[in-house]
């Protein structure tokens, strides 16, 4: 679990909700900035406050409200859902969800579930092999352009490529490198010899 | 001097300060510095030195002129592995204690941790060659010059806003929802140079440059803190406050 992520835990019962937090604080390299809510009452103050990525929630909660009233009504559409199930509910509830916890997930189950959430399959493009931390060949004459302080439009000129697709790659580099600003590929760059220092001093 | 006027919001729930678990107000303080060592930054940017023999933390923060509820706020916030949510609206927190703590915090990293993490930054990668200690050194001063800036913001437009609530003054163009809006984090830029170092720096490994690694992490989880405390404790009281006026 690489990702920065939002989430917010919607469960009554101080039980549940303490040991699932424990569980997501102790996923292996775990970035998540964790916000409890505990009673139906404080949900949407809390949800316009923080705006999470995602929102994990005991699916009696929402209740008659309804969850897309929710979304709607704290500016949240693109969060996502999860339902944290810990009695019996009807399908028919759960339809609006994104995925689901049972109260017997394992620590692997639901860390597989929430990375699924946050990187769906279609945005890795390219040589996305998870483990391949080399950059392609083409990856390295874009770090190049970034260090050169090129924009994007200018590297998607200078590449014969769409602004996408450097934007794509930009940010499978900075996942394969876990450096996300320019001022650090510059030293990834130096280091590795793909760029001399009179290339970026203006 | 600063503004030590201390707002008080009325309440009736002791509850929340005698939970198992917490520091209260009849621990020592050096139980809690020994179990807690990071606490001694806490300790210090409220104002409180070393050297408090027996006492507890009542004692302690009573003769330094702390809020103990505001401190203890604080500690117990940093230290919990699961922070409890905390409905600020009927607490008892000096909102002039946490700016002052918050305060101190900046002068900490801006006049103290980051000029000292850059003399040792710069003696250790001596060695590397002269391109890539040019870069790191260049990555660190621009990374200290976001922090400068990120901070300086609390400072002139924040704290000053704040400060005008305590004593009663209600700017109409300011309210902490632009604050909350705007924060981000400033640590992650520092972790990019964790990262560097220990998977990309070409040079020999040394005992000082593990020491400024063991520093960047501090840092980090410092800076990070410092924004959770801002973000959790700082930004519902001050809307608590604003409700009130």
């Amino acid at each position: 679990m690489r990702t920065n992520l939002k989430v917010a835990i919607a469960e009554p019962a101080d039980i549940i909700r303490y040991g699932l937090e424990m569980m997501l604080r102790r996923l292996p390299g775990s970035r998540l900035q964790l916000v409890e809510i505990a009673s139906a009452g404080s949900l949407l103050d809390l949800l316009r406050l923080h705006k999470p990525d995602l929102l994990i929630i005991n699916p009696l909660l929402p209740g008659s409200f309804g969850l897309s009233h929710i979304k709607e009504d704290c500016g949240c559409q693109e969060m996502k859902c999860v339902a944290l199930l810990t009695t019996p509910v009807d399908p028919q509830t759960l339809e609006v969800y994104d995925e689901r916890l049972s109260l017997y997930d394992s620590a692997e189950e639901i860390a597989c579930k929430l990375q699924r959430l946050a990187n769906p399959p279609e945005a890795v493009v390219g040589d996305g092999e998870e483990g391949q931390q080399l950059l392609s060949q083409r990856e390295k004459e874009i770090v190049v352009c970034v260090v050169k302080g090129m924009t994007n439009r200018e590297i998607a000129d200078r590449l014969f490529l769409s602004t996408h697709t450097v934007v794509t790659h930009r940010r499978n580099i900075a996942r394969k490198l876990q450096i996300h600003s320019a001022s650090g590929l510059t030293i990834y760059a130096i280091v590795n010899k793909l760029v001399e220092l009179s290339d970026i001093k203006q | 001097m600063l503004s030590l006027a201390t707002q008080t919001v009325t309440t009736n729930n002791e509850r929340k300060m005698y939970k198992n678990g917490l520091y209260r107000e009849t621990d020592k303080m050096s139980d809690l510095i020994c179990e807690n060592y990071p606490m001694v930054l806490v300790m210090s940017r409220f104002g409180i030195a070393l050297g408090f023999g027996e006492q507890n933390i009542g004692e302690v923060c009573r003769q330094n002129g702390v809020d103990a509820t505001t401190f203890l706020a604080v500690v117990n916030f940093l230290t919990e592995e699961v922070p409890t949510p905390v409905d600020w609206t009927d607490s008892h927190l000096s909102v002039g204690d946490l700016i002052r703590y918050l305060h101190n915090a900046h002068d900490y990293f801006l006049q103290f941790r980051l000029p000292h993490l850059r003399r040792k930054l710069v003696m250790a990668i001596e060695s590397c060659p002269a391109d890539v200690a040019f870069v790191i050194t260049r990555f660190f001063d621009e990374y200290a010059s976001e922090v400068n800036k990120h901070m300086a913001y609390e400072e002139q437009s924040v704290f000053p806003y704040v400060r005008g609530l305590i004593e009663g003054r209600k700017d109409p163009k300011y309210n902490i929802a632009i604050f909350r809006k705007r924060h981000d984090q400033i640590e992650s830029k520092i972790s990019d140079l964790k990262n560097i170092l220990i998977k990309y720096y070409p040079g020999e490994g040394s005992y000082l440059l593990n020491s400024v690694l063991f520093d960047i992490f501090a840092t980090e989880a410092d800076l990070a803190s410092h924004t959770r405390v801002e973000d959790f404790l700082l930004v519902p009281a001050v809307a608590a406050l604003e409700q009130t006026l």
